[in-house]
């Protein structure tokens, strides 16, 4: 329990102390310093706690109770503030709301309720505590790198810059992963909401932390739809505590689980949480527009963690999914839907940052889908798929955030001939890719886990969903994957300015990834089985040893072979130009003479058959089809709370 | 153990698979340019054509435009043989359909690699028509689990009746997409055997010698592979399957030439629209009345 | 004999001919003459062909055109110079932009003349070219063994 206390409280410290030193060395070394602690911490949490079957710890405190109420009265006013200085009424009535609504809660209704087992540990919370520690602190590692390129640019030290707001940016950062912390350990359902809005709100910062006219929009339509999703967190924790005096998390699952009629309601609201923070149709317009940010945000937020608690509530959830019928419902198709229209759209991007966004909703679509199918199956697939995202993802976002400051560029056309400018972040990049969409990494396996559950639970309309989702997915990675393989022999390395903490971090999440993905049979048995073990009382593994085994044989091959790739040059081979129909003028920049005997350069852009996947055509249906599933949903839920009032 | 012993058996089915499927693609591509020849009124090339093909190419100068292609291409022709030797080995059918993607991949990307303007094209195109054929692939391996029961290939030697029977919609789409898949025409948009190619030779330009050698193979192993995919439909647990079986590879293989003889090449939104449209009424019908009914 | 010989795959270029020739060597590929039968395949690419059919004669905009698609095809390879337009420049010698026939380009293997020339001729020179062509692969082989 001590190290629970400390990875949640820990991070807030080093927050602190970011705030106050201004000297970018010491504010350095505090940032490693802090994240080698968070990251050996955590991995020893886990390597103490391998395999459990859950834990819970008897913990109560009134000193957090207050604490709690203080952070929500903060956090509203500060939403107020930003809200009345930029004018925005929705945020300020939405933030009125929340924050009357809570302190309501807290003095009236939940003040005698307790909570007596505040903390707990189960295999989830271990596999979620490896992500934030390990990645999240990864992701702060490299930050240092980048945040100096952001401000400074690659080429320049010097080191002095007014508008210079790094302190609060590590800050944030840190503070986001206490928050992080807080959401995978409590078990009092007022603390995990109290770290949910956390997240909200530093996701919020991070978000307009540029202060352009942009940033500041699309902060706010985060801080928005998440207010809504915290409005219906807030909902449920009214009905339980006013019907059933209930805010223990583990409790709400098993008498949910036993009487799912009874939490319809409960159950409704806390999806519709979840699929706002998760940025599920139609709320996925906060996380494309929270790609301004600077990218480290990107891949700590918006792909491996912050996105994560919404699934991570409705994985936790995945347990009366499966005996409830609307909620369910809802959470499937909504799900289901997301992962089709926003893979298929990510066809139609040519932003390296937009297609990941697009991609990183599509998967947490995928998950929700199976968080709410519910099966031992499908809770497997949901948590390999958190997994591998969680890794691949920010992996990939770092390496466009790092190719971005070198090329000038996040657009996928520029990234030509990456291969040969930037040769390694070129390899790291593919691998991400590859572990995104193709069989044997490790987002595959996933995919063929979730497969199974969908066939045996014979969803029909989800496995419609998934074998086209999937072939979209195919479509998109493919040929970004394709624009940096191009090999032509003309290109200068210029890779050699990126930052050593860059390069520690991209190091460690590669070797992440494939470790992950060559260790998927050991993950299962150590971290997933006891997690399902626990909540189902069975165990199940979708995919048999063998082919995982022979998925990690065929991982381990395919790495070699993209890691010498391109090394070695036989001497037999003779290098020869392209074809250019036998009027070239300069082969390796594909430049041709034209009809007019005038030099011309040959281009190829990619497909983006703007026609048939784009935004403005799918991103219509999937909000109204969402919004109506969401409008269905509720009325089914409140009237059955009604049917429950008459009985 | 058991573990252990199943990789070996998969990986012993693959080198196996190599040879035996290269002999009898070689056959197979050898009577398809036979029979067009027919169809066409030529009398057509011998039946060991093919074969000479190959043999001339890897006689060939050893050149490449770039370092990387040919790894690419040596990694997809592994692959190919992978996924015969995890199909023959009676394996997982889903995992079979994830290593063809994957080889098909390495295929793209090598076209990509090069990054000349002509395989460029066919680079896109190419990755167009796993788009196309990619949903149905997956429905073929879901309605063979609801069929049988199992993902593995080898519970069809104890079914009581054909699939064919209960999976006629998604036999009919596999047929569709088996035109993509095979390269024939009208759906021979990224590069195709027939004489004349409007974009050079598509995803092949770049791919001279023992490469093209080595594009051929595969697409040696990869017809018959297909061809296996289509023969389980009509596998059960009597021995009177096998002429049932060489009757009707036999017969659609024909099908797919004489289609590849019979139509014009179509534009890439027809194959996109008409593959999607054929797999969501067919393959959709089909799951759908075996998992409502 | 070796494998080179039984698979030709040719690429065809049009130098400066009237398009008699050109229609010729196409007609061969035509049911009638089926060129297919000795495995000889027509393919738009220099890397994939063996033989390089040209038609008519060599002038200044197409020397360099005729020479980039010989230095990309792949050996061992067979240039044939098809009718006498290819061979000498024929009726078009004295023209101010005819440099001459595909030999002031290339080095030619062999010559087939005609006006237009006949599909018979085209695979007779084509078979007259397999002989060099197996030639060639046996020189490429020696040298590949020696080095």
């Amino acid at each position: 329990m001590e190290m629970i206390g400390f990875l949640i409280l820990f991070p807030l410290i080093v927050a602190a102390l970011l705030m106050v030193v201004r000297h970018n060395t010491a504010r350095n070394v505090i940032v490693i310093g802090g994240t080698i602690a968070i990251a050996v911490v955590s991995v020893a949490l886990v390597v103490m706690n391998l395999g459990t079957a859950g834990q819970y710890y008897y913990f109560q405190s009134e000193i957090v109770n207050y604490a709690c109420m203080a952070i929500g009265v903060i956090i509203g006013v500060t939403i107020i503030a930003y809200g009345i200085k930029y004018r925005n009424v929705w945020a300020v009535i939405l933030a009125i709301i929340q924050m009357g609504g809570s302190l309501v809660f807290e003095f009236v209704f939940a003040h005698d309720v307790t909570c007596t087992r505040g903390l707990y540990l189960d295999s989830l919370s271990l596999i979620m505590t490896l992500i934030i520690g390990v990645i999240g602190s990864g992701i702060c590692v490299y930050a240092i790198g980048y945040m100096h390129d952001f401000y400074f640019g690659f080429h320049d030290s010097q080191e002095d810059n007014p508008k210079d707001r790094r302190p609060t940016f590590f800050a944030l950062m840190f503070v986001f992963l206490s928050a992080m912390f807080g959401i995978v350990f409590f078990n009092n359902l007022v603390w995990l909401f109290t770290a949910w809005e956390v997240t909200t709100i530093c996701s919020f910062l991070l978000i307009g932390f540029t202060k352009t006219e942009e940033a500041i929009t699309n902060s706010f339509r985060q801080i928005i739809m998440n207010l809504v999703g915290g409005i219906a967190f807030l909902a449920a924790l009214y009905y339980l505590v006013i019907e059933f005096n209930c805010i223990d998390f583990m409790d709400f699952i098993v008498f949910g689980t036993i009487a799912p009629a009874l939490v319809v309601l409960p159950l409704t609201c806390f999806s519709l949480a979840g699929m706002t923070k998760a940025a599920q149709m139609p709320f996925h317009t906060w996380l494309l527009g929270a790609m301004v940010a600077p990218t480290p945000t990107s891949a700590l937020l918006h792909s491996s963690t912050m996105v994560k608690a919404g699934v991570f509530l409705l994985v936790k959830c995945a347990p009366i999914y499966a005996v409830s019928f609307a909620p369910s419902i809802l959470v499937i198709l909504v799900g289901g839907l997301t992962f089709l229209l926003c893979s298929c759209m990510a066809i139609s991007q040519s932003n390296g940052k937009r297609v990941l966004a697009y991609s990183t909703i599509g998967n947490l679509g995928l998950i929700t889908a199976c968080a709410g199918v519910g099966t031992a199956e499908a809770i497997w697939a949901a948590i390999f798929l958190v997994i591998f995202h969680a890794i691949a993802k920010s992996l990939l976002f770092l390496c466009v955030g790092t190719a971005e400051h070198h090329i000038a560029s996040r657009n996928i056309e520029d990234m030509d001939l990456l291969f040969e400018k930037m040769p390694h972040l070129a390899r790291l990049m593919i691998l991400g890719i590859m572990i995104m969409f193709i069989a044997p990494f490790g987002m595959l396996i996933a995919k063929w886990a979730t497969l199974v559950s969908f066939v045996d639970t014979k969803q029909f309309v989800l496995l419609l969903i998934l074998a086209f989702g999937s072939a979209a997915t195919f479509m998109f990675w493919a040929k970004w994957m394709g624009k940096l393989s191009g090999v032509a022999h003309t290109e200068e390395n210029i890779e050699r300015t990126v930052h050593l903490t860059e390069w520690i971090s991209l190091g460690t999440f590669s070797f992440l990834c494939i470790a992950s993905c060559a260790l998927i049979p050991v993950i299962s048995d150590f971290f997933v089985e006891p997690y399902i073990g626990s909540v189902l009382g069975i165990s199940i593994q979708p995919v048999l040893d063998d082919n995982l085994y022979l998925a990690s044989i065929m991982t381990i091959f395919m790495v070699i072979v993209m890691a010498a790739i391109g090394r070695v040059r036989s001497k037999r081979v003779k290098q020869v130009p392209v074809y250019l129909s036998g009027v070239s003028v300069d082969n390796g920049k594909r430049i041709y003479s034209n009809s007019l005997s005038q030099p011309q350069e040959a281009t190829a852009r990619n497909w983006y058959l703007e026609e048939y996947f784009g935004e403005a055509k799918w991103s219509p249906v999937g909000t109204i089809a969402t919004y109506l599933l969401l409008g269905l949903a509720f009325i089914y839920a409140i009237m059955s709370f009604v049917g429950i009032g008459l009985m | 153990m058991e573990t252990i012993i199943s990789i070996l058996i998969t990986l012993v089915a693959s080198v196996v698979f190599a040879v035996v499927a290269a002999v009898l693609g070689c056959l197979l591509s050898g009577i398809d340019r036979k029979i067009t020849a027919r169809m066409q009124g030529r009398v057509g090339p011998p039946l060991l054509q093919p074969y000479y093909d190959v043999r001339k190419l890897l006689a060939k100068d050893t050149v490449a435009v770039n370092t990387t292609m040919n790894t690419y291409l040596i990694c997809a022709l592994i692959f190919t043989c992978i996924a015969g030797g995890i199909f023959f080995s009676g394996g997982n059918f889903l995992m079979c359909v994830f290593v063809v993607t994957l080889s098909e991949l390495l295929f793209v990307i090598a076209a990509y690699s090069a990054r000349s303007p002509y395989s460029e094209v066919g680079a896109h195109r190419e990755t167009l028509q796993v788009m196309a054929y990619e949903p149905m692939v997956i429905l073929l391996a879901v309605g063979f689990f609801m069929a049988t029961g199992s993902f593995n290939v080898s519970t069809v030697l104890h079914m009581d009746m054909p699939i064919v029977g209960t999976l006629i919609g998604i036999f009919i789409g596999l047929l569709f997409i088996l035109t993509i898949k095979l390269r024939k025409s009208p759906f021979d948009l990224s590069y195709s055997h027939h004489a004349h190619q409007e974009l050079v030779k598509g995803v092949t330009t770049e791919m001279p010698g023992k490469m093209l050698a080595k594009v051929e193979i595969m697409h040696w192993l990869e017809s018959v592979l297909f061809m296996a995919w289509i023969a389980i439909f009509f596998v059960w647990a009597n021995p009177i399957c096998i002429p049932i079986v060489i009757v009707a590879v036999a017969l659609i293989y024909f099908l797919e030439i004489w289609i590849d003889n019979n139509f014009a090449r179509v534009k890439w939104q027809a194959l996109l629209k008409s593959a999607w449209l054929v797999t969501l009424v067919a393959a959709g019908i089909n799951l759908a009345v075996l998992t409502y009914l | 004999m070796s494998y080179v010989s039984k698979s030709p795959w040719i690429i065809h270029y049009d130098g400066s001919s009237c398009n008699g020739c050109d229609i010729e060597v196409l007609a061969a590929l035509t049911p009638l003459y089926d060129v297919e039968r000795f495995g000889i395949i027509n393919t738009g690419n220099p890397k994939h062909a063996d033989i390089f059919l040209i038609t008519g004669g060599i002038n200044e905009r197409n020397i360099s055109v005729v020479q980039e698609i010989y230095n990309q095809m792949i050996e061992p390879k067979v240039v044939i110079a098809c009718g006498v337009c290819a061979c000498t420049a024929g009726i078009f010698k004295d023209c101010y932009n005819i440099i001459g026939g595909v030999d002031q380009a290339i080095p030619v293997d062999v010559y087939a003349p005609g006006c237009a020339i006949r599909p018979e001729a085209i695979i007779d020179a084509v078979v007259e070219g397999l002989g060099i062509l197996e030639e060639k692969a046996k020189k490429l082989e020696a040298e590949k063994k020696g080095a």
